[in-house]
């Protein structure tokens, strides 16, 4: 058993890590939220705050790296403190890829043509499916802020529901590219767009399922989220 | 895999004062088991039920069955009991009089083997077992007291294998050791579960996170929890053993 002083440590070691995770997701949620605004009004001043907060967001995740591994070393932790300490770790490297995917939202902000404002039915989807995703990451953040492993329960659910939408999207997308109602560099765009939000939406499922693991200890059956990405569209 | 010591519903008095209730516990045969738990929660006392030390202190008094291979040790003669599980100590004790070699074949003489290359027989395995041998093989003639903390310690484990026990017991082996001493005794009670059942008691959580395959949980008397020591430390079902081995009680 810890003595005081080193419980003591440990705890403050704890609520660090805590405040500086908290941080982190506010970050990588904020980086998604101004991307998808900077797409859906093709604001490239919104685009370049993203890649601003996409460097917090990476300098903030070597840190809790660092941290992590220094709670570890230092205090050989147990029990649900080990739990917090490793699910930590595994979910910086989510949000980190959630920063960077706004990241890369912001930079195909910048390489639309204003002129492509002919997609709007392409970009009225891609909202309704960031909403869902922004919506999934939310949730996962929430769930970890506050030790709710139930609210994540299934969350695998609704990332299916964002699945689905994103096999419609590229169809929807691959057919009018066919018939020559959208442009290819345009349709092409809004395929990687497409592929970022279902990308994200992965990596929430993974901080889901994480916390579940973190407060609960349970591991969830689950699927990677590399091979869910593989699905080929229907 | 088999139980090789099952207790059921053991209880132990010292006077009036039962130090502990009722404990039911399997220790698994060719494996480590170890038992935490705060100071006075009665793991010590608790394995020296199992080799009916305690029944050696006076006003004590033991309820319950021990079973050893489905034997009750409570139905052999004590002196038997204790060869077939031998038990080693937190602090080292080797006879201060005795050179090396006659430490270690002390059980065996006590036990009537008189010829000298049995004993030398016994003495060299033992001291090899106990990792101890290349370091003294050109001393044995010294006195066991002239040892080092951990050599002595080790020379006790030789002692305890010498006379083939089923079951070795250890209570707080590494107490008094440094770091160094503690692994090469760990490193030990690894390679001894491939023939031996040992059980042993420690505060220190990460010695019986090393070294263990199972861990039980005692607190005031009580057996709170036992089970996968990887599943006792990392996702511990009990609330009382999350907060004793996280440092959060009191």
């Amino acid at each position: 058993m810890p003595q005081a002083a080193e419980r003591k440590a440990l705890a403050k070691g704890l609520e660090k890590l805590n405040e500086n995770m908290v941080t982190l997701a506010e970050l990588s949620e904020l980086a998604i939220r101004k991307a998808i605004d900077s797409l859906t009004r093709l604001d490239g001043e919104v685009a370049r705050e993203v890649f601003t907060i996409d460097q917090e967001v990476y300098g903030l995740q070597l840190e809790i790296e660092h941290n992590c591994v220094d709670l570890i070393a230092l205090h050989a932790p147990v029990a649900r403190d080990l739990r917090t300490i490793t699910t930590s770790l595994k979910i910086t490297t989510d949000l980190d890829r959630i920063g960077r995917y706004a990241k890369d939202l912001g930079e195909l902000t910048l390489q639309f043509n204003p002129s492509a404002r002919g997609a709007e039915p392409e970009l009225k989807r891609i909202r309704e499916m960031a909403d869902r995703t922004i919506q999934m990451v939310d949730t996962a953040i929430d769930a970890f802020v506050k030790h709710d492993a139930e609210s994540v329960r299934n969350i695998m659910q609704v990332d299916d529901d964002v699945d689905r939408m994103h096999d419609e999207n590229f169809n929807e997308l691959v057919r009018r590219m066919t018939e020559g109602s959208l442009k290819i560099e345009t349709g092409a765009r809004y395929i990687l767009v497409n592929r970022y939000l279902e990308r994200i939406a992965d990596h929430a499922v993974n901080i889901g399922m994480r916390v579940v693991y973190m407060v609960t200890g349970d591991w969830l059956p689950r699927e990677r989220a590399a091979d869910r990405a593989k699905r080929i569209p229907k | 895999m088999a139980a090789k010591i099952h207790t059921d519903k053991v209880s132990a008095w010292y006077g009036p004062k039962r130090a502990i209730e009722d404990i039911t516990l399997d220790f698994e045969e060719h494996a480590v088991s170890a038992i935490i738990g705060p100071s006075g929660c009665g793991k010590s006392t608790l394995i020296r039920c199992l080799n009916r030390m305690h029944e050696t202190i006076p006003k004590t008094r033991v309820e319950g069955k021990v079973l050893l291979s489905g034997e009750d040790i409570y139905g052999l003669p004590a002196v038997t009991v204790r060869r077939r599980i031998g038990m080693v100590f937190q602090k080292a004790n080797p006879f201060p009089t005795m050179s090396i070699y006659e430490n270690v074949a002390a059980g065996l003489r006590l036990n009537g083997e008189r010829n000298r290359d049995r004993l030398d027989t016994a003495v060299l395995e033992s001291l090899k077992q106990a990792a101890l041998w290349d370091e003294v093989k050109d001393s044995l003639e010294k006195s066991g007291a002239s040892l080092s903390g951990g050599q002595q310690q080790r020379l006790c484990i030789a002692r305890a294998l010498a006379v083939r026990p089923e079951v070795l017991l250890m209570d707080e082996p590494c107490a008094a050791l440094d770091p160094i001493a503690t692994a090469k005794i760990e490193d030990l009670i690894f390679d001894l579960k491939k023939d031996y059942t040992v059980v042993i008691v420690t505060h220190n959580m990460q010695q019986a996170a090393r070294v263990a395959e199972t861990t039980a949980f005692m607190y005031l008397g009580h057996l709170i929890e036992v089970g996968p020591t990887r599943e006792l430390f990392e996702r511990p079902k009990e609330t009382l053993t999350e907060s004793y081995i996280t440092g959060r009680f009191g």
